[in-house]
């Protein structure tokens, strides 16, 4: 159940403390065994990069939406510090005509932080919004494409604002009364900053985040608002990010235009995808890599070194080993691990996960079976007259049925008749022309017809896909656990049941830690129908549920769809074209076909009759 | 009205270019739903190539050809070497094997030529104006303006008239119908990228002219106009590519002229943020194209 104390909250706190320590661990004895100080200078970088690669990888980690806008927000927090801590001798020598008074201002570095911090986050905010309207998903194109423009806009603005920017060639060289003197600062950022994203991924606002990631559309369907998710992962990500611009600007005693521009962007996104972007410890792996590669990539290209008497600027190795160097090996291992792992090396592993599977009992026993519910709530659904025009033609032409909680309601009809457009129309994923859909229950009857999918599912209406869509990254049980996440926002219902229990009623408890893309086909199917059934719904529509299975996987899925409706006391409208499994399922079955209703009634009575016969046998009609 | 027609010639001019660009941009996005991001280094290794051959006293009439073989035989190299090892793949790792592309390319002319800036002689007649009544006419906005009309004409007439063309536009259409009716990937995806080379090569030579100079950031400029112009017409229509190089050419020229002095040095950063905000209000751009993911 969710939260789980152990694996949601104090395994990752516990973890994030290690990555932390084995982080600065390594780093501190690198610089201890070197002793110069141009160690000590690396890795204070490596730190500093350490803060804005994690604060980047909240974001585009449990998003997929690749940002390249987020050393933008660096540079916004970089300048809005810089202007606000430098001293006012020091300002009236370089941005003396700065608006607002900014010249004057005079205060402390950390105060300047936080309001830096602050300006960045209202920032944030606004890209935000315009994200969440260009329907930001995961791998969004639009999206990035709006992240790359905020990266260029403050480029531009740093570089032709000189009044506050101190201009593109000068810089604002940073006295306020000497540069960062302590790293404790840049420890503690990034100490906070593991602890968060570690948090964050495994809290319900990063689990459903994670699910949007996997699968928008089914998530939606799920009741999740993906807007919402993506949004608290933006503020909290570029929260971290713009603490760690600051302290580098602190650091560096300066800001120029170009520090928060292209190459900060490519090395940032390369240390996070090296290691794995869809998870902390990888980001963390990657900044090691990468800080590690870029210093001995440099330092090869750069100073004369000698390996078996063979000078590395010399002939026949001089034309790889030349300064720069190291640009075109942060572009290379971009290019390939793009070409050849795009996951990164570790993917989604995270150090607390493994940990708390290796201690975990795998031969727990499988929960109590769970009774069916003897359902008092009687909501009914009623569609009615719904039409829907794609362009000339008509899917479907003043369809309605009616369905009662606890009543197994199958609608058939041939390819083409309408029934996924159907079931479609009632989850909100396509618009009606006409007609209306209601629930009523004891509280009344609320209309539906123009709710978007996920209130439509946070209201009862849970669907499955005829082509299956399952979060495939995450496990079995995350994914029931998702489903009710979603259900307990809500509140309490007496039909939100364990997920635990309900993967072990649909056969699964074996393969409960095994991940979703895994499990065969039929397993497939039984776990999109639990994780359904744990979002509570009022009512389970079901697209083809035994498409792809064989003749006995059919029929025993008639016993599956039933006892699970049961156990969370839902009612069900199942769509298939199969004739054997609807009868052998419904209570009353809707016939469809070419978008109309043609017959409605039992099982007995619909295959009776004679306008379905010549649909489904081709006689002549009576 | 005279300053009115005079931004409306410089603005044609200027989104000639862009228009080539974002053709070349929307061209390979319609075969490999990939947004190109090193779109921009055909410029920059065109650039080198005129740098090196008008150094060695070559004319201004040979790089026409050289740096159209120049700009194709790049776009297929990039493409053999980097993107068809990435065919299908998600939208994340196509945006990010282009995003590499870019780097590694400009990180070799900064390995084994400079950092700085190159620069080379531009055409005498580049910087001519001839006069109508008292509008300033360049010459070089005329010549832009009248090769990319027949360059669209001649790129038209190869879309809507050959087998070749066919294929492109089916593939752009929806890939894995057109496959299924027995169009080549291969051979669709190599020649979406020659003729994305050859339309950048095009846009090069002017860019070039007018630049004279190159650098190994050289393509991000291009780039990204090519990017955006292809985003404002909507990615997936070649017509709305062209029409959104022309909107961003005049964008930028009218509204360098209307904006206050003060702010007119950030021309650039409004209209970003124009396109951002017309992102926001429509996603697919201008011209949108409906493709609703099937359920």
């Amino acid at each position: 159940m969710f939260p789980d104390l152990r694996r949601d909250v104090i395994f990752p706190f516990g973890g994030a403390v290690a990555l932390f320590a084995l982080f600065a661990g390594i780093a501190l004895s690198y610089q201890a065994l070197l002793g110069t100080g141009s160690a000590e200078r690396l890795v204070t970088v490596m730190l500093i990069d350490a803060i804005v690669v994690v604060g980047i990888q909240i974001y585009v980690g449990n998003t997929g939406i690749l940002s390249f806008g987020h050393i933008g927000f660096g540079a916004i927090a970089g300048y809005a510090f810089a202007v606000l801590a430098i001293s006012p001798t020091e300002k009236a020598k370089r941005i003396a005509d700065a608006p607002f008074g900014l010249d004057l201002v005079d205060m402390g570095p950390w105060l300047a932080l936080a309001i830096a911090v602050a300006v960045t986050l209202v920032a944030a905010t606004i890209i935000g919004i315009g994200l969440a309207r260009s329907g930001a998903e995961s791998g969004a194109v639009a999206a990035t494409v709006i992240t790359l423009a905020l990266l260029f806009v403050t480029h531009e603005v740093a570089r032709n604002w000189p009044e506050v920017t101190g201009g593109d060639r000068a810089g604002l060289a940073f006295r306020i009364g000497g540069a960062l003197d302590s790293r404790i600062p840049i420890f503690i950022a990034l100490f906070v900053g593991i602890v968060t994203a570690r948090l964050f991924a495994q809290s319900r606002m990063g689990r459903l985040a994670v699910a949007a990631r996997e699968d928008n559309l089914a998530a939606r369907a799920m009741g999740v608002n993906p807007l919402v998710q993506q949004m608290v992962a933006l503020l909290l990500s570029v929260a971290i990010v713009s603490v760690g611009a600051a302290l580098k600007v602190y650091e560096d005693g300066s800001i120029l235009p170009d520090d928060f521009f292209f190459d900060f962007t490519l090395l940032t996104l390369v240390m996070l995808i090296v290691g794995g972007r869809n998870s902390v410890t990888g980001a963390l792996l990657g900044v090691t890599l990468m800080t590690a590669g870029r210093e001995l990539a440099r330092r090869l290209g750069q100073d004369g070194f000698e390996i078996f008497g063979i000078g590395l600027d010399e002939a026949p190795l001089d034309w790889i080993f030349r300064e720069n160097l190291q640009t075109v090996f942060l572009g290379l291992s971009m290019l390939g691990f793009m070409i050849w792992r795009p996951k990164g090396l570790l993917d989604d592993w995270e150090l607390d996960e493994w940990f708390h599977r290796r201690i975990e009992r795998s031969d727990a026993p499988a929960p109590e079976r769970l009774s069916e519910l003897d359902s008092a709530a009687d909501a009914t659904l009623t569609v009615s007259d719904i039409d829907v025009r794609f362009g000339g033609f008509n899917a479907l032409t003043g369809a309605g049925i009616t369905a009662k909680q606890g009543e197994i309601v199958g609608i058939i009809g041939p390819n083409g008749a309408g029934k996924t457009t159907f079931v479609n129309v009632i989850t909100g994923m396509v618009p009606a022309t006409a007609g209306e859909f209601s629930i009523s229950d004891g509280d009344g009857t609320s209309v539906l017809t123009k709710e978007p999918s996920f209130r439509l599912s946070r209201r009862g209406l849970v669907r499955t896909f005829q082509n299956l869509r399952l979060f495939g990254a995450l496990t079995v049980r995350e994914n029931v656990e998702i489903g009710s996440l979603v259900a307990r926002q809500g509140g309490a219902k007496a039909a939100l049941r364990d997920p635990d229990a309900l993967i072990a009623e649909a056969g699964l408890w074996e393969h409960r830690n095994r991940r979703a893309n895994e499990l065969d086909y039929g397993n497939s199917r039984r776990l999109e129908l639990a994780r359904a059934a744990a979002t509570a719904p009022t009512f389970l529509l079901l697209d083809e549920p035994t498409s792809g299975m064989s003749d006995s996987e059919s029929v025993a899925m008639i016993e599956q769809v039933r006892h699970m409706a049961a156990t969370v006391g839902a009612g069900v409208i199942v769509i298939d074209h199969d004739l054997a499994f609807i009868t052998g399922i419904s209570d009353r079955i809707y016939v469809f076909d070419q978008g109309t209703v043609i017959a409605e009634g039992t099982p007995d009575e619909v295959q009776n009759d004679p306008h379905v016969q010549a649909v489904y046998l081709g006689s002549a009609a009576g | 009205m005279l300053s009115l027609l005079q931004n409306l010639i410089d603005g044609l001019g200027r989104g000639s270019i862009y228009a080539l660009l974002a053709l070349g941009v929307a061209v390979i996005f319609g075969v490999m739903h990939l947004l190109n991001f090193a779109h921009g280094e055909l410029i920059t290794v065109s650039g080198y190539v005129a740098f090196w051959a008008l150094g060695a006293g070559w004319s201004w009439w040979v790089m026409v050809p050289l740096i159209i073989v120049t700009s194709v035989a790049t776009s297929l190299v990039i493409e053999r070497v980097a993107f068809s090892r990435v065919r299908g793949a998600s939208d994340f790792t196509l945006l990010l094997t282009s995003f590499g592309v870019h780097f590694v390319v400009s990180a070799i002319f900064l390995l084994y030529v400079s950092a700085s800036v190159k620069n080379f002689s531009r055409p005498g007649w580049v910087a001519d104006t001839f006069s109508i009544g008292s509008l300033n006419v360049e010459i070089f906005d005329m010549v832009v303006i009248v090769v990319t009309i027949v360059t669209l004409i001649g790129t038209t007439l190869l879309l809507q008239r050959t087998m070749f063309g066919l294929a492109l536009r089916a593939a752009a259409a929806d890939f894995d119908t057109a496959r299924l009716m027995g169009v080549k990937s291969d051979s669709v995806i190599r020649g979406a990228f020659a003729l994305s080379g050859f339309l950048a090569g095009i846009a090069a030579i002017f860019w070039l002219m007018r630049a004279g100079s190159v650098q190994p950031s050289a393509g991000i400029d291009p780039m990204l106009k090519g990017v955006l112009a292809a985003l404002i017409g909507g990615l997936a229509s070649l017509r709305g590519a062209v029409l959104g190089g022309f909107a961003l050419g005049l964008a930028e020229v009218f509204l360098r002229s209307w904006l206050p002095d003060s702010i007119a040095s950030l021309t650039e950063g409004v209209v970003f943020v124009l396109i951002a905000l017309l992102f926001i209000f429509r996603p697919q751009g201008l011209i949108a194209t409906a493709t609703a993911e099937r359920v």
